[in-house]
């Protein structure tokens, strides 16, 4: 963990508790920290799966829409959203591998 | 020119050799500990430069003549940001170009040293001897409620002594420190028996090591919201204040039943003492009070011996600028007369006799001074 | 981390453990957020957490000590170069690495950057440049285009009344002193691989002790260029990467 510089400039939102992960039982392929996100929409334009859009039905502590998954079935995990994303919202996880010799 | 006369062998402490003014600072400054010495060539402190360019690669240590003066107390800036030992020094216009520096630095609180051979002006002026960077110096220089120590050396020996003062001050109160010498002490060739100390390495927990093992650490000056900036000015004014308090320096010569007091720094103290001397002939008992911090300003030990004397004459190589601070010292108790020459003209002691005359003149006609400080 | 990971999934993309969990003070899309977490990335990885020494600019990045957990030096505005000169002369042992925008590299710290390039300084040298002056409002910067508006060029630049954006990093390489100079983009995720790429070359060439090397990387500032943060990435791309092309300028570890 950083430690936060003292005397920096002090946003809200700056220092939050962790969002809580996926559901026990499920899993999802995105972790997004929504109270980081600003809605940029940068991430929907690289997402070649149309699985991001921004919640408007809600309002981040930030001031903006966040992000969300809508369509987790679409996402294949190649990560060109947090790739593209300026404030590292996403992590990004796939499905464990097949053991080897195992037919799928 | 740099005539580096001297052997090394004969480098050493208490040897007693000839020596120009520019060079013994830079020795000085090698065998205090510097680490790292970045400058820029300008008359009349060349030869500090040209000494620490053959000197430093000898020592193993870093030396770099920067594009501008404005590169070499930024790079000072740096490496002192990581604890080390900088000299920087320059002259009047140099000077001008790194107060930006200093103001971060003193805002960051960054040790090191610069000294300021000072030369004729204002502008690019001329190379003759000044000391019309008072005012620079001791009101802060660069923008932001800051003051400096300023140490004010009258001798070639006495420069090398304050050199090790210089870096000890600089460490011990987190801040850049002024040694403000004028052209006359940089080039001037003079017998001195030379003053070598190393002082002594603080252990702090600022410096940049990089973030091994240990939280990143930041050196910077910028406070964004204004409460805490508040505070961190408060901080600096406190830090101020506790060398105010601690670390005044001054010298006195003669002053027990002088008449008069001359005030005055550096190369003006100098050339009052052959004036004092010569003003005995004239049954005139004059004494010196020669300040050695210019900041902290010894205000309350010359309003002390002010009050035991009849007037204060101040003499300075500049139109009047540490006059200023004597008659706040003062306060209007004694009259106070001003002697000095600009433009790289040094005060002759016949044109500094004349005005203690004059002076004399004008004290007379007030009462006899009281034992006590205040009337 | 801050996440658990889901029980047997494997981690594709995280924070690097050297860029801070906390939101920025950057704008939304901003590039800069992109710079600073590929800087925490490359650094990780070559293990240099723990011996860089950085020097923050004067700009929009002027935080990015509390973004980027190293070791951190404030220069005034431009002086970057001068200041991790100092580092790295009485520093031997140091990582040290400059992060700059426009302005302070090619406006006010010109003579800097040129100097510690033409002394070849083992230093890394990262500049982002947007071709506008964010933090101060949105004026014209020395890499601002021909026609490109501006709070101080209002009428978009023009070659007779403000002169030609200055071509910074082809002026640097020309020098022997520059080990290798490139030029990234944040334009999309390809391209942000690229310049990761450039910046652990350039990482690489202070570690291996050559000199000096830059990498430039053109980036977008939608609330300076008045537009969405999907028109500035389209700008970038379409319009900025064609003045400021994408690549390595100069690599002298491959010459002959």
């Amino acid at each position: 963990m950083i430690a936060v510089a003292q005397g920096s400039l002090s946003l809200p939102g700056a220092e939050l508790p962790a969002p809580a992960g996926p559901a026990p039982g499920t899993w999802s392929p995105l972790h997004i920290a929504t109270d980081r996100c600003k809605g940029c929409e940068l991430c929907i334009g690289a997402c070649t799966r149309g699985a991001l859009a921004l919640d408007e039905s809600r309002v981040n502590a930030l001031g903006y829409h966040p992000i969300q998954l809508v369509d987790a079935a679409a996402c294949t995990s190649c990560a060109l959203c947090a790739r593209v994303c300026p404030d590292c919202v996403f992590t990004v996880f796939a499905a464990p591998r097949a053991p080897r010799g195992t037919v799928r | 020119m740099t005539i580096a006369t001297i052997p090394p062998h004969e480098l050493h402490h208490g040897h007693r050799v000839l020596m120009k003014g520019n060079e013994a600072m830079a020795e000085a400054a090698i065998r205090a500990g510097c680490d790292a010495y970045f400058g820029y060539p300008i008359t009349p402190q060349a030869e500090l430069l040209e000494w620490m360019a053959r000197r430093m690669p000898e020592e193993g240590r870093p030396f770099v003549q920067a594009e501008s003066e404005l590169g070499a107390i930024n790079m000072a800036l740096g490496a002192a940001a990581t604890g080390a030992r900088v000299l920087v020094s320059s002259s009047s216009p140099g000077i001008s170009l790194m107060a930006e520096a200093m103001s971060y630095m003193a805002g960051a609180e960054i040790p090191m040293v610069l000294v300021n051979v000072m030369r004729g002006g204002p502008g690019l002026g001329g190379i003759g001897p000044s000391q019309a960077d008072y005012f620079q110096a001791t009101k802060g220089h660069g923008h932001g409620d800051y003051r400096v120590p300023v140490l004010a050396p009258s001798s070639i020996g006495e420069a090398m002594a304050l050199m090790a003062d210089a870096f000890e001050l600089a460490e011990k109160y987190r801040t850049p420190v002024f040694i403000l010498a004028d052209g006359t002490l940089g080039q001037a060739m003079e017998p001195v028996e030379l003053t070598f100390r190393e002082p002594a390495r603080l252990a702090n927990d600022w410096a940049l090591s990089g973030a091994d093992g240990r939280p990143p650490r930041v050196v910077k000056s910028m406070h964004l919201e204004p409460e805490n900036l508040e505070v961190h000015n408060q901080h600096l004014q406190a830090k101020f204040a506790e060398i105010a308090a601690r670390e005044v320096r001054w010298a006195g010569e003669n002053l027990d039943g002088a008449e008069l007091v001359i005030v005055a720094y550096g190369t003006a103290a100098r050339v009052a003492r052959t004036a004092i001397s010569r003003a005995r002939d004239d049954a005139l008992k004059v004494g010196l009070f020669r300040p050695i911090t210019l900041w902290p300003f010894p205000s309350a030990a010359l309003a002390e011996v002010a009050a035991q004397a009849r007037g204060v004459l101040v003499v300075e190589l500049s139109a009047g600028q540490m006059v200023e601070d004597v008659r706040l010292a003062i306060e209007g108790r004694r009259p106070v007369a001003f002697e000095g020459r600009t433009g790289g003209m040094v005060p002759t002691p016949g044109e500094v006799l004349d005005a203690l005359r004059r002076l004399r003149g004008v004290a007379a006609g007030n009462a006899a001074p009281t034992k006590e400080a205040r009337p | 981390m801050t996440t658990d990971t889901p029980a047997g999934a494997r981690v594709i993309f995280e924070r690097p453990d050297l860029l801070a969990d906390r939101s920025t003070h950057y704008c939304p899309g901003c590039g800069h957020g992109v710079v600073h977490r590929l800087i925490a990335e490359v650094l990780g990885e070559l293990g240099l957490g723990g011996r860089t020494i950085a020097v923050a600019p004067v700009g929009c990045a002027v935080f990015a000590y509390d973004y980027i957990g190293v070791d951190f030096v404030e220069a005034p505005h431009g002086r970057a170069p001068a200041v991790a000169t100092g580092i790295r002369r009485v520093r031997p042992d140091a990582f040290v690495l400059t992060y700059q925008g426009d302005g302070d590299l090619a406006a006010i710290g010109t003579a800097e950057i040129i100097h510690a390039a033409g002394r070849g300084e083992l230093l890394t040298a990262v500049f982002v440049n947007n071709g506008i002056y964010g933090m101060t409002g949105g004026q014209m910067a020395p890499t601002t285009l021909l026609g490109q508006r501006s709070t101080s060029s209002p009428g978009g630049r023009e070659a007779a009344f403000h002169g030609y954006p200055i071509p910074m990093t082809e002026m640097l390489a020309i020098m022997p002193g520059v080990v290798y100079a490139a030029r990234g983009s944040v334009a999309d995720a390809q391209t942000i691989g690229r310049t990761k790429q450039y910046l652990r070359r350039a990482c690489e060439i202070q570690l291996e002790g050559r000199g000096f090397a830059i990498v430039e990387v053109i980036s977008n500032c939608p609330v300076g260029w008045n537009m969405t943060p999907t028109e500035s990435i389209e700008r970038l791309r379409d319009v900025v990467a064609k003045e400021y092309r994408p690549g390595v300028i100069v690599d002298r570890t491959k010459e002959a």
